[in-house]
C-alpha cells in the first residue's frame, strides 16, 4: 500500500484529519470485503499511516474500557468466552473475532466498527493480542484489564526465546495505568513472574487445585520449569501439563501464588463432542459449570475468562450460563462431514497444545484413524524441531496414521522413532483422498493440522470442486 | 554377545527447548533396532557425573537463562570433560552447549560466559540472528538442519569444522563452515533435531562408541528411506 505518510499537523487540524483518516480506512475495508473477503489487517495499516493516534481516541470513547487477552495458547477461546459473558449481561462488545491479533489487526477491528464520523457505539472492547504486540497495543488502547493465560514455546524462529516474550509482556504491564487489573495464571511460573513488573496493586490469580488430573508419561514440553530468578529447577508438588502446576523454588525465590479463583474439580464428561464439568471455588463459594469444550486447557481458558469477569464485578453465577453455551473458535475442534465420513479437525501449533490434544482425544485405545497435516510456512514457524518434544509415544495404537503436507516426512519420522508406523502422502489433496479411502462411510477420523496446513485443508474441504477430485 | 552403551544426557531440563532430546531418542532407537541396549542417564546442574565412564555424552540448546546456570556448572567439570575428550569419549553438543564447549561466549550485553575451551573457538553475541534451513557437506555426506542462533562462533585457524556450508550460515555469517570437531567431540548449531534426519552421522557416533567399548564397528544397516525423504525436504527447501 503506497500511501504517503502524512506529516503531523497542528492540534487545530487534527479533528478533521481523524474523520478523514477513518473514512479512508473504512473505504478500503469495504472494498476488500467486496472483492475478496478477508484482508483484516489492511484497513488498520492504512489508518495507522494517516493518524496513529486515531485508534487511541476511538477506544477512549468506550464507557467500560478495554480488556486485553494474551498468552501463547487459548487467546481466541478466552476472548470468545469473555465476549459471551459480557453479551449475556446485555452489553455491546467490540472484539477482533477473526483471530487477527497483531496491532494492525486490532486497529482494523476498531475501524470496522467505528461509524463514519469516528465514533464507537459499543460499551466495551475485548481483544486478543499477540504477545509481541502487547507493548504497542497496550500503549495505544490503555486497557483496564489484562489477562495472561500461559507462556509456552511457540515458533522460536519468529519470536525468539520464551524469556524474551515474557519480558516484552512485562514491559506492557509496567506501562499500564495504575488502576488497571492484571489477571494471571498462578500455575505458570513464567506468567506468575510477570507480577513483578511495575508497581501493580491489583493482580488477580487463577489456578487449578483439582485432584486426579493425569499427566502424560512423555510430556517433555516443560519450557519454564526453572526459577525465573536463580535458574534452579523448580520443585513441583502437582504437575498438570507442560510447566503448569504447583511449584516452588528450592531456594525460596518463587512459589506458586494462592489463586482467588480455583478449579477444584475437573471431569471430562463427553470426549467425543467435547464437554467437561468444572467446579470453581471463589471466596468460599463453589460454582459448578458444564463447559461444552474438552480438555484441561479449556478449563484454564474458562478460569482466565472468569477471573477477568470477576475483576469487572460480574458475579460468577451470572457467567456460568454464557460459558455453558460457548463454542470452539475456527479450527480448534471442528466436525466436518466429507462424503459421509466424520472428520474431527483440530489445530496443533506447539508441544504444549499438541500434548493437550493427545491427552484429551488420543490417549485411549479406540483404533483411531489419524491424519496429521504439517507444513513449514512462515506462519507455522519454519523450525519443526518441536515435533520431537510432542508426546507421540502417548498416542494409543491407531488403526492407521497418515502424514500429509510439506513436512509429512518429518512427522512420520517422529512416529517411527516413537515406535509407530505412519504413511507419508505429502500432497494434501491425495492425503485427504487416501484418508477417505481408508475410512469407511459412517465412520470417523481425526485430523490434526498446524496453522497453514489447517488453512489449506479447510480451503480444500470447502471447495466442492476439490471434494469431487478426492474420488478420482 | 550382548552389547550395551551408556548415553549421558547433560542438562535435559536446562537445555530443552529446541527438540534436542530427539537426538537421544534417535541414538537409543538406532541401537535398539540393532540389539544394542541403550542406558540413558540424565545429569542436571550440580549432579555427579564421570565423563570417562560413559560412552556418549549429549547436550542441547536452551534459553540464555539456562545457559548461564549451565555455564557455571560446566566450569566445575572442565578437567573431567577435557580428559574424557582426549580419551576419545564420543560427544555431541548442540547450539548453546556447543558455544560453551568453546573458550568463551560474550553476550550481546557484554557479559562474558567462560566456556571449557574444548574447542579452540570464541562466540560473540550479535544483533543479527542466524535463522533458517542449513545444508552442509561432511565426511558422512550431506547433512541438514535448522539453525537459530545470535551467537557467532569463530574457530581458530587449524581447528576442524564439522562441515562446509552449502546452504545457510553455519558458525557465523561469513566463514561458510559449520560446527567443530575435536577427537570424537562434535559441536554443531544444527537443530531439527540433527540426528533423525542425518542417520549416517548418528551411526558414526554409535559406531565410534561401539569400537571404543567392544572393538566392533560393523553396524547392521537399517532402512533409512524415511530419514532420507525428510532430509531431502530440507535440502530442497529455501533457506
Amino acid at each position: 500500500m503506497l500511501l504517503p505518510r502524512v506529516a503531523p499537523t497542528s492540534d487545530r487540524s487534527r479533528g478533521t484529519r481523524a474523520v478523514v483518516a477513518n473514512g479512508v480506512g473504512k473505504a478500503v475495508l469495504n472494498l476488500r470485503r467486496l472483492t475478496r473477503g478477508g484482508g483484516s489487517a489492511l484497513p488498520g495499516l492504512v489508518a495507522e499511516r494517516i493518524d496513529p493516534r486515531m485508534v487511541s481516541r476511538l477506544v477512549a470513547q468506550l464507557p467500560e474500557g478495554v480488556i486485553v487477552v494474551t498468552g501463547t495458547n487459548g487467546k481466541t477461546t478466552t476472548t470468545k468466552m469473555i465476549v459471551a459473558v459480557l453479551e449475556a449481561q446485555g452489553k455491546t462488545v467490540l472484539t477482533n473475532r477473526s483471530g487477527s491479533n497483531l496491532s494492525r489487526g486490532v486497529a482494523s477491528a476498531i475501524l470496522e466498527r467505528s461509524a463514519w464520523r469516528g465514533r464507537l457505539l459499543e460499551d466495551i472492547a475485548v481483544f486478543e493480542v499477540d504477545e509481541a504486540s502487547m507493548p504497542a497495543v497496550c500503549e495505544q488502547l490503555r486497557p483496564s484489564t489484562v489477562v495472561v493465560n500461559n507462556l509456552f514455546r511457540d515458533q522460536l524462529d519468529r519470536y525468539g526465546e520464551l524469556d524474551t516474550t515474557a519480558a516484552v509482556i512485562g514491559r506492557a504491564i509496567a506501562g499500564l495505568d495504575g488502576s488497571a487489573t492484571v489477571c494471571l495464571n498462578a500455575d505458570d511460573p513464567l506468567v506468575a513472574s510477570l507480577a513483578r513488573y511495575g508497581d501493580r496493586p491489583d493482580i488477580r490469580w487463577f489456578g487449578v487445585d483439582a485432584e486426579g488430573v493425569e499427566r502424560l508419561d512423555h510430556d517433555a514440553a516443560s519450557d519454564s520449569d526453572h526459577c525465573p530468578q536463580c535458574g534452579h529447577a523448580l520443585d513441583y508438588t502437582k504437575a498438570y501439563y507442560s510447566h503448569l502446576g504447583h511449584y516452588r523454588c528450592p531456594d525460596g525465590h518463587v512459589e506458586r501464588p494462592t489463586p482467588e479463583l480455583s478449579l477444584t474439580s475437573f471431569e471430562s464428561i463427553d470426549v467425543h463432542d467435547g464437554a467437561s464439568r468444572l467446579t470453581v471455588d471463589v471466596e468460599g463459594d463453589s460454582i459448578s459449570i458444564v463447559l461444552p469444550l474438552p480438555g484441561l486447557y479449556n478449563a484454564y481458558n474458562a478460569l482466565a475468562a472468569m477471573c477477568a469477569m470477576r475483576s469487572r464485578g460480574v458475579a460468577l453465577h451470572d457467567a456460568t450460563d454464557a460459558l455453558s453455551h460457548v463454542t470452539a473458535p475456527f479450527g480448534r475442534v471442528e466436525h466436518v462431514d466429507v462424503h459421509g465420513r466424520g472428520l474431527r479437525i483440530i489445530l496443533v501449533k506447539n508441544p504444549a497444545g499438541f500434548n493437550q490434544i493427545i491427552q484429551t482425544f488420543l490417549g485411549h485405545p479406540k483404533g483411531t484413524r489419524l491424519m496429521l497435516a504439517i507444513n513449514d510456512g512462515l506462519a507455522d514457524g519454519r523450525d519443526l524441531s518441536w515435533l520431537w518434544d510432542v508426546a507421540i509415544e502417548d498416542i494409543a495404537p491407531c488403526e492407521f496414521v497418515l502424514c500429509t503436507g510439506g513436512r509429512a516426512a518429518d512427522m512420520a519420522l517422529r512416529f517411527k522413532y516413537a515406535g509407530a508406523e505412519a504413511d507419508v502422502v505429502p500432497d494434501m489433496v491425495e492425503g485427504i483422498a487416501e484418508l477417505l479411502r481408508r475410512t469407511p462411510e459412517g465412520e470417523e477420523a481425526e485430523v490434526l493440522a498446524n496453522y497453514t496446513a489447517m488453512l489449506e485443508l479447510r480451503a480444500l474441504l470447502d471447495s466442492q470442486a476439490t471434494l469431487k477430485r478426492f474420488w478420482q | 554377545m550382548t552389547y550395551a552403551l551408556t548415553i549421558t544426557h547433560l542438562y535435559p531440563v536446562e537445555m530443552n527447548i529446541y527438540g534436542d532430546r530427539g537426538n537421544v531418542l534417535t541414538l537409543c532407537k538406532r541401537m535398539e533396532w540393532r540389539g544394542i541396549t541403550a542406558n540413558v542417564v540424565d545429569v542436571g546442574v550440580g549432579e555427579p557425573f564421570d565423563p570417562s565412564r560413559t560412552d556418549i555424552v549429549f547436550a542441547g540448546g536452551g534459553q540464555d537463562r539456562g545457559q548461564v546456570a549451565v555455564g557455571l556448572d560446566l566450569q566445575s567439570r572442565t578437567d573431567a570433560l577435557l580428559e574424557a575428550a582426549e580419551a576419545g569419549v564420543v560427544m555431541l553438543v548442540v547450539c548453546g552447549t556447543y558455544q560453551l564447549f568453546g573458550r568463551r561466549f560474550q553476550t550481546l550485553e557484554g557479559h562474558d560466559i567462560p566456556g571449557i575451551g574444548l574447542f579452540k573457538a570464541d562466540t560473540i553475541g550479535s544483533t543479527q540472528r542466524l535463522i533458517g534451513n542449513v545444508t552442509i557437506e561432511t565426511r558422512w555426506g550431506p547433512m541438514v538442519g535448522f539453525e537459530n542462533h545470535s551467537g557467532q562462533t569463530t574457530l581458530d585457524p587449524g581447528e576442524a569444522a564439522l562441515g562446509d556450508v552449502i546452504k545457510g550460515y553455519g558458525n557465523n555469517a561469513t566463514d561458510k563452515v559449520e560446527g567443530a570437531l575435536h577427537h570424537n567431540v562434535h559441536g554443531t548449531y544444527l537443530h531439527g533435531p540433527v540426528l533423525p534426519r542425518n542417520p549416517a552421522f548418528a551411526d558414526h557416533l554409535i559406531g565410534t562408541a561401539m569400537r571404543r567399548r567392544y572393538d566392533v564397528e560393523l553396524l547392521e544397516p537399517l532402512d533409512d528411506t524415511l530419514e532420507r525423504a525428510a532430509a531431502k525436504v530440507v535440502m530442497d527447501a529455501p533457506r
